[in-house]
């Protein structure tokens, strides 16, 4: 009978195993669910603050935003010997969707803090704990960034448009691509909305800002940050009654330091991210000779004080597929340097600029002369023989000034038609106006967009 | 389901019939028909019963409670023919003499999982390897030792690094992102094969480029941590027609494998000591500049600072030129009495790298107990302890011109990297790292500690003539540490430069338990009128693995010290994936029409915690059917025709389901949350994909088992791919995890086993295996998308309705100048073939192993770095391409943004794996060895001592991306091939 009782163990083992959970949860994320269904003050701070962790997503590394946009407008290069792309691609062409770390790049990180800002503000509406104040608090900061999001997108992407309706299910048909006028019309308008919102966003955010923010660490600072990229944003829809209407409320300030502004914030804390921009021998990332070449003289006969800071030269000359440069950038001098979002300096010259084209020609050169003596300390200019003397000008001074910052000469050079002025190292190397759609953005699409897929 | 689930736990028991009969006790001894010597291990039982027993010392056996009349003895015995021998009423004893078999078709193969049927019935081609083919030849894991030896099984290595690092693939694709291993079990316990990568990324910085893949680290799949020579025997299971038994985790294939354990009978020593090199086999070499003028136009005017005419150097000879000593010590004991038999084995090895700092060490003990408690009740015990150190070195992909072949392309042979008379070495002047002072200076070693217990408990409940039932309850433990300790020291020339922060150590613990225990009852049912053996199995099993990796990346290191906690920027992640499974399985094997039919039937009911629905069983049944004739015709010994049936499952990996959002991110110390990179949508509905094989063969035994031929087909339908849906990158996130697809692999594997000459003072064996697949994607849901690859102007493996699913896609030129992206490789192979040659003349015996790979295209990326570099051997060589007067290197160069074909080259090759050539000293010179010796073998072995490829690279071997269901063959800078070669003495006591 010993067996009946050892097979009646067995049994009983097996049935309760037979009925045992074998739930097992993530052990490494929390869940998007638990976002937006059961929203508490703590996750909507951290996702408000994850917005800046997004929005810096793609923008410092080494095939960044700052760094693939400096190849294009040749304030830069990249002589990874690891990846020949940095050159058969950047320069001589043409961009891949197929490639993510080059054509297609430069999309998909924007789109993902813009479906964070989406779910944080469809989060926000439910939370239980905070006021409406700072509810509105979040929801214009979470407007302003997705603003700077739309913006990086459509720089790059340019005349091919962009998706715009993505609030929607991520698995659902994807968003139709929108002109680029349509998407500058929806950043502006969130910019607007956003303003309104921190406008009524009481006296302080119900969560923290990175040091890069610690001009606009309040609703009321923050809407300065607001206005000064709507004023970049309408400066590029040319628009320039707007602009200075937008500056009006920024926080241009000709009194303050140039360097006054919003940065990205980075450090090498566990978790975060270092600023791979950081490269003092020229491993990679070399800048362009022609920074030296071009550059105006100082009266005592020095170099323009921008290009004197910002690049210094190598001790030999680093030669990769038939081109060549000894120059690499001082301008990030450790891997915890911010980069800048926007900054005082290109207020002053985005008001010289709407200034100009808003008849204020004398106002304009005021403000040219006010960089060229402060930042580049040359001497102040003659008045401007014409608009073509101006652009010249003003393109001049934008390029020194904003340097290796986020692909301003590229941006700046293809709004005024100048594109063909960039130079070219070598008869093969191409220019390039704007990046192609990524491979997987065109073959989720059916039928594909008849521009920007290979 | 509530319900559902305790029926079936009640379904698994079965009643008990009690029976009374008139009985007796027969005794008898087993010998070899050839050399009269005593057969240990022969299995007697007495047909048409469930009566069993083994032969112990001496060749002999007793059973008990045998049937008074007329009687039919069988005996069985691996490598010997089977007898049965019929025993009259009144006589006792038995003297039974076995010949040799050759092809094996006596030995039992495992059916279930608690059961077996002999070879000669099998419906399934299940491939056997045995102990002593495994231990040929010195090898560091055992899927070295098996390369070759499987029919239709694919092992390759992934580079030449020490200490493993392979991957094995049953009958071609099987899946396209689930899981690609097969599940390994050892004693009955499944065992981890986790591949765990060092994160040595932290430095060659491979995850920040265009493919953010993690395994680039050249990481070791675990299974390296066995010790081959433990190994009694290894059963492979291809497919889901024979594997169907092990559920949702047994689409890959599952290898058994079975290690030694004690007889009863004297005490037996083996000690073998083994020792030899390892040497480099290959290198790529680089370009010659003959004159100055060619050098400054290829590295700029510092060339001249360095450039010699006709002074050169081997850089990889220098690097990888070592040949250092390698030993292995191998003891064991066996032994036992009637009621415990015992086996313990101990391995220390250690084979050297042919890199400094590079190389593998492993030390194991094994202890295996079997403990009789009466005739009803056995436990058997396997307890397994091994330490390995695998010093890996830097090789593979990397972004930060650290990785040895990523910087020799773009390093000039007449610059001198060798270490200074002072101890220092020169800086790189072209690149920021000199691979001599890395190799030297840094260090790259895993160590693992794992221990494997299991332990096995048979319950003989009911013996009776007729019938039997038992139970066994077999569980087990599988638990292993890894250690991954990277050192790169502020001194390497690279360390200051990359980041900015001289030195950095990186130090990642893994932690793994696997569980399992399972319960199996087998009920045997033979009518003493012979008509049939009914063996009834239902059982249960349950396990869990649990893997717990922490990692800590330290930069900027105070005085250099290489502990993580002298760094000042220091990053630390943290991951764990757990996965618990249960199982109910119920199976019905039917023998019938004299031992010729034989049928079976099963079916396993799995559900997983990897699932949407936990709660949710998947069934997977099985059903085949063999049939033999014994001797056909007048040259045919036997015949059989088989064919089977199965479905399987392939589960979703960790995480598969989940919908996350990252909670590990920060800025400036603030937390933030944020869909993750290539952010995931689980599916609600996520579940195992499901393999459906069919397959059909013969087997047939010639010229009195001398000749055999296996033949085989198969095809499996794999549906309910786990797939990933690309989705829109506007969408914010990067795929959907769904099932969906359909995937079918087709293939044939032939087996012939030749013994042209048997005699006491001669032998010669030979066997050849064929084997041959293909696939193709029948329904893809989803648009074509893009597998492992560095984008398609570099070549990528896509997916494809209607293609197979191994091909490589890149760009191409149509005639009419446009550039497309179509099929330009497939990864592969046509077929493969092993020949293995086993002679002997007396006492000298000559082994030989072939391995032949016909077809499998090969990106080779290492080309295309050594061309950018203009530093290809060949890359000046002149050429006429059309009318255009160019150099090979250069032409290639041109041609790839429009015709990546040309790094696209055939992987075909002919390898000698194995070859032995041993002496076996005569008894009379053995005794002067010293006392107590019984046999003594001296060898001269050695591995992969010769290929034969036209594939440029380094190894046609060789995965960028380590074990892969599809993206194997991506060459980027991997670890050199050697060959090894050994010495060895075995000594018997």
């Amino acid at each position: 009978m010993k067996a009946s009782r050892i097979i009646g163990a067995i049994a009983t083992l097996l049935f309760v195993s037979a009925c045992k959970d074998l739930i097992v949860p993530d052990y490494n994320n929390t869940s998007i669910d638990d976002l937006t269904s059961s929203p508490t003050p703590t996750k909507i701070t951290q996702a408000a603050q994850g917005l800046l962790v997004g929005t810096r997503v793609g923008i410092g590394e080494q095939n960044g935003y700052v760094s693939l946009l400096g190849i294009l407008g040749r304030e830069s290069y990249n002589f990874d010997p690891a990846d020949p792309r940095f050159i058969t691609e950047m320069l001589i062409g043409p961009l891949d969707g197929g490639s993510p770390a080059f054509g297609g790049n430069l999309f998909a990180a924007p789109y993902r803090n813009i479906r964070n800002a989406n779910l944080l503000l469809g989060a926000v509406d439910k939370v239980v704990g905070l006021s409406a104040s700072q509810k509105s608090a979040v929801q214009g900061f979470a407007k302003t960034i997705q603003a700077l999001d739309f913006l990086n997108v459509i720089n790059t992407r340019d005349d091919l448009g962009a998706p715009l309706d993505v609030n929607i299910g991520p698995t659902d048909d994807p968003a139709p691509i929108v002109s680029k006028a349509a998407i500058f019309t929806a950043i502006s308008t969130l910019l607007d909305d956003g303003l309104t919102a921190l406008n009524a966003g009481g006296t302080a955010f119900p969560f923290a800002l990175s040091p890069g923010f610690s001009s606009f660490a309040t609703p009321a600072e923050f809407t300065k940050f607001n206005r000064a990229l709507k004023a970049r944003v309408e400066a590029y829809r040319g628009n320039y009654g707007a602009v200075l209407t937008a500056l009006s409320g920024s926080f241009l300030d000709t009194n303050a330091p140039i360097t006054l502004g919003a940065y990205h914030s980075y450090s090498t804390g566990s978790g975060d991210t270092p600023n791979a921009l950081f490269d003092p021998t020229g491993r990679a990332i070399l800048a362009h000779p022609s920074i030296v070449t071009d550059a105006e003289k100082k009266p005592d006969g020095t170099l323009d004080a921008r290009a004197l800071a910002k690049v210094t030269k190598l001790p030999d000359v680093h030669t990769v597929q038939g081109i060549s440069t000894d120059l690499v950038f001082t301008i990030y001098n450790s891997n915890t340097a911010p980069i800048p979002i926007i900054r005082n300096e290109e207020l002053i010259l985005l008001r010289a600029e709407a200034r100009y084209f808003t008849s204020d020609v004398a106002g304009a050169l005021t403000d040219i002369n006010l960089i060229r003596t402060t930042s580049g300390g040359l001497a102040p200019r003659g008045p401007f023989t014409s608009s073509a003397d101006f652009v010249t000008e003003l393109l001049k001074q934008r390029r020194y000034s904003l340097l290796f910052e986020g692909g301003h000469r590229w941006i700046d050079t293809r709004r005024f038609g100048l594109l063909s002025t960039l130079p070219k190292a070598l008869p093969t190397h191409n220019i390039f106006s704007r990046f192609p759609f990524p491979e997987a953005e065109c073959l989720a699409r059916v039928p594909a967009p008849t521009q920007g897929c290979t | 389901m509530r319900m559902g689930c305790a029926v079936m736990a009640l379904a698994l028991l079965l009643g008990a019939v009690p029976a009374v009969a008139q009985t007796r006790t027969i005794t008898g001894t087993v010998t070899d028909a050839g050399t009269g010597q005593p057969l240990e291990g022969a299995r007697v039982s007495v047909r048409g019963t469930a009566l069993s027993t083994t032969t112990g010392a001496g060749g002999r056996f007793t059973l008990g409670n045998v049937p008074d009349g007329n009687i039919v003895v069988s005996i069985r015995r691996i490598g010997s023919n089977f007898a049965d021998l019929p025993l009259p009423a009144g006589q006792n004893e038995l003297r039974a003499v076995l010949t040799r078999d050759p092809l094996r078709l006596s030995d039992v193969v495992v059916t279930g999982q608690a059961t077996g049927v002999e070879r000669r019935n099998l419906a399934n081609a299940v491939a056997t390897v045995s102990g002593e083919e495994v231990a040929r030849v010195s090898a560091q894991t055992v899927e070295q030792a098996l390369q070759g030896k499987v029919v239709g099984a694919s092992i390759q290595a992934n580079s030449g690094a020490p200490g493993g690092g392979m991957q094995m693939r049953m009958r071609g694709v099987t899946s396209i992102n689930g899981s690609s291993e097969p599940l390994y079990v050892v004693d009955g316990v499944v065992v981890s094969n986790v591949a765990i990568p060092s994160n040595q990324n932290a430095v060659t910085k491979s995850t920040q480029g265009s493919n953010p893949s993690l395994t680039q680290d050249n990481q070791v799949n675990r299974i390296a941590d066995l010790n081959p020579n433990d190994i009694e025997n290894i059963e492979v299971l291809k497919g889901a027609s024979a594997s169907a038994i092990y559920g949702s985790r047994a689409s890959n294939g599952v290898v058994i494998i079975t290690t030694r354990r004690g007889r009863s009978g004297e005490r037996q020593v083996n000690a073998t000591q083994r020792i030899g090199f390892s040497k480099i086999s290959n290198t790529l070499g680089s370009r010659t500049f003959n004159t100055l003028a060619d050098a400054i136009a290829a590295w700029g005017p510092s060339a001249a600072n360095f450039y010699q005419q006709g002074v050169t150097f081997d850089h990889e000879r220098e690097l990888a030129g070592r040949t250092p000593v390698s030993s292995e010590s191998v003891v064991d004991v066996s032994g036992g009495d009637a009621d415990t038999r015992y086996f313990a084995s101990g391995l220390w090895k250690h084979d050297g790298g042919i890199i400094d700092n590079t190389g593998y060490g492993k030390q194991g003990v094994r202890a295996n107990l079997d403990q009789d408690f009466g005739k009803r009740v056995n436990l058997s015990i396997q307890t397994d302890a091994t330490k390995s150190l695998a010093q890996r070195g830097l090789t593979n992909n990397d972004n930060a011109s650290v990785s040895f072949w990523m910087v020799f392309p773009f390093t000039p042979n007449f610059v001198d990297l060798r270490r200074k008379p002072d101890g220092s070495f020169p800086a790189n002047p072209f690149v920021i790292s000199n691979p001599l002072q890395t190799a030297a200076l840094m260090k790259n070693d895993e160590k693992v500690l794992r221990s494997i217990l299991s332990g096995r408990l048979t319950f003989n409940a009911i013996e009776r003539q007729a019938y039997n039932l038992k139970f066994v309850v077999n569980g087990g433990a599988d638990q292993f540490s890894q250690e991954n300790s990277l050192l790169f020291p502020p001194e390497l020339q690279f360390e200051p430069i990359d980041d900015g922060e001289p030195g950095t150590a990186l130090l990642s613990n893994s932690n793994n338990v696997n569980l399992n225990l399972g319960t199996n009852g087998v009920f045997t049912f033979a009518p003493l009128s012979g008509v049939f053996t009914a063996t009834t199995s239902v059982g249960v099993n349950g396990s869990s693995r649990d893997l717990r990796i922490s990692r800590i990346v330290s930069r900027n290191l105070v005085g250099g010290l290489g502990i993580v906690g002298a760094g000042t920027d220091v990053r630390v992640l943290e991951q764990r994936q757990r996965v618990e499974n249960f199982g109910l399985f119920a199976q019905e094997e039917f023998l019938t029409l004299s031992e010729r039919l034989l049928l079976t039937a099963g079916i396993n009911a799995d559900r997983s915690s990897a699932n949407s629905d936990t709660k949710k069983y998947f069934y997977y049944p099985k059903l085949s059917g063999s049939f033999r004739f014994p001797q056909p015709f007048s040259w045919m010994t036997e015949a059989k025709i088989r064919a089977a049936y199965g479905q399987s499952g392939n589960e979703p990996l960790f995480g598969q389901k989940f919908t996350p959002l990252s909670a590990i991110e920060n800025i400036a110390g603030l937390p933030g949350l944020v869909v993750p990179v290539q952010g995931t949508v689980g599916s609600k509905n996520l579940h195992p994909e499901r393999q459906r094989e069919f397959e059909a063969g013969t087997d047939l035994a010639l010229a009195g088992g001398r000749a055999g031929v296996e033949l085989t087909f198969f095809q499996k339908n794999i549906s309910d791919l786990l797939l990933q849906r690309t989705l829109a990158p506007s969408s914010g996130f990067g795929f959907e995890n769904f099932n969906g697809g359909k995937l079918r692999t087709r293939g044939t594997e032939i087996g012939v086993n030749l013994v042209p000459i048997q005699s006491s003072e001669s032998e010669w064996a030979f066997r050849t295996s064929f084997s041959s697949t293909r696939s193709k994607i029948l329904e893809l849901p989803v648009p074509t998308f893009s597998g492992l690859g560095f984008g398609t102007a570099l070549g990528s493996f896509q997916f494809e309705e209607g293609a197979s699913a191994t091909q490589i896609v890149g760009n191409d030129s149509l005639p009419n100048g446009s550039v497309v992206v179509r099929k330009i490789g497939d990864a592969n192979p046509d077929f493969v073939m092993s020949f293995v040659n086993n002679l002997r003349f007396r006492r000298l015996r000559l082994y030989g192993l072939l391995d032949w790979q016909h077809g499998s295209s090969i990106i080779n990326l290492t080309k295309f770095l050594y061309d950018l570099g203009q530093n290809t051997a060949d890359y000046a060589d002149p050429i006429t391409y059309g009318t255009l007067q160019t150099t090979k290197g250069a032409n290639r160069l041109r041609l790839f943004p429009k015709q990546t074909a040309v790094y696209v080259e055939d992987g075909s090759f002919l390898k000698l794996r194995e070859l032995t050539l041993s002496f076996e000293v005569p008894q009379t010179m053995v005794s002067r060895f010293g006392r107590g010796i019984r046999t003594a073998d001296l060898s001269f072995s050695g591995r992969n001592l010769w290929t034969h490829t036209n594939y440029t690279g380094m190894d046609p071997e060789v995965s960028n991306f380590g074990n892969q269901p599809i993206g194997r063959n991506i060459d980027v800078a991997p670890f050199p091939p050697s060959r090894s070669y050994w010495f060895s003495v075995s000594l018997g006591f």
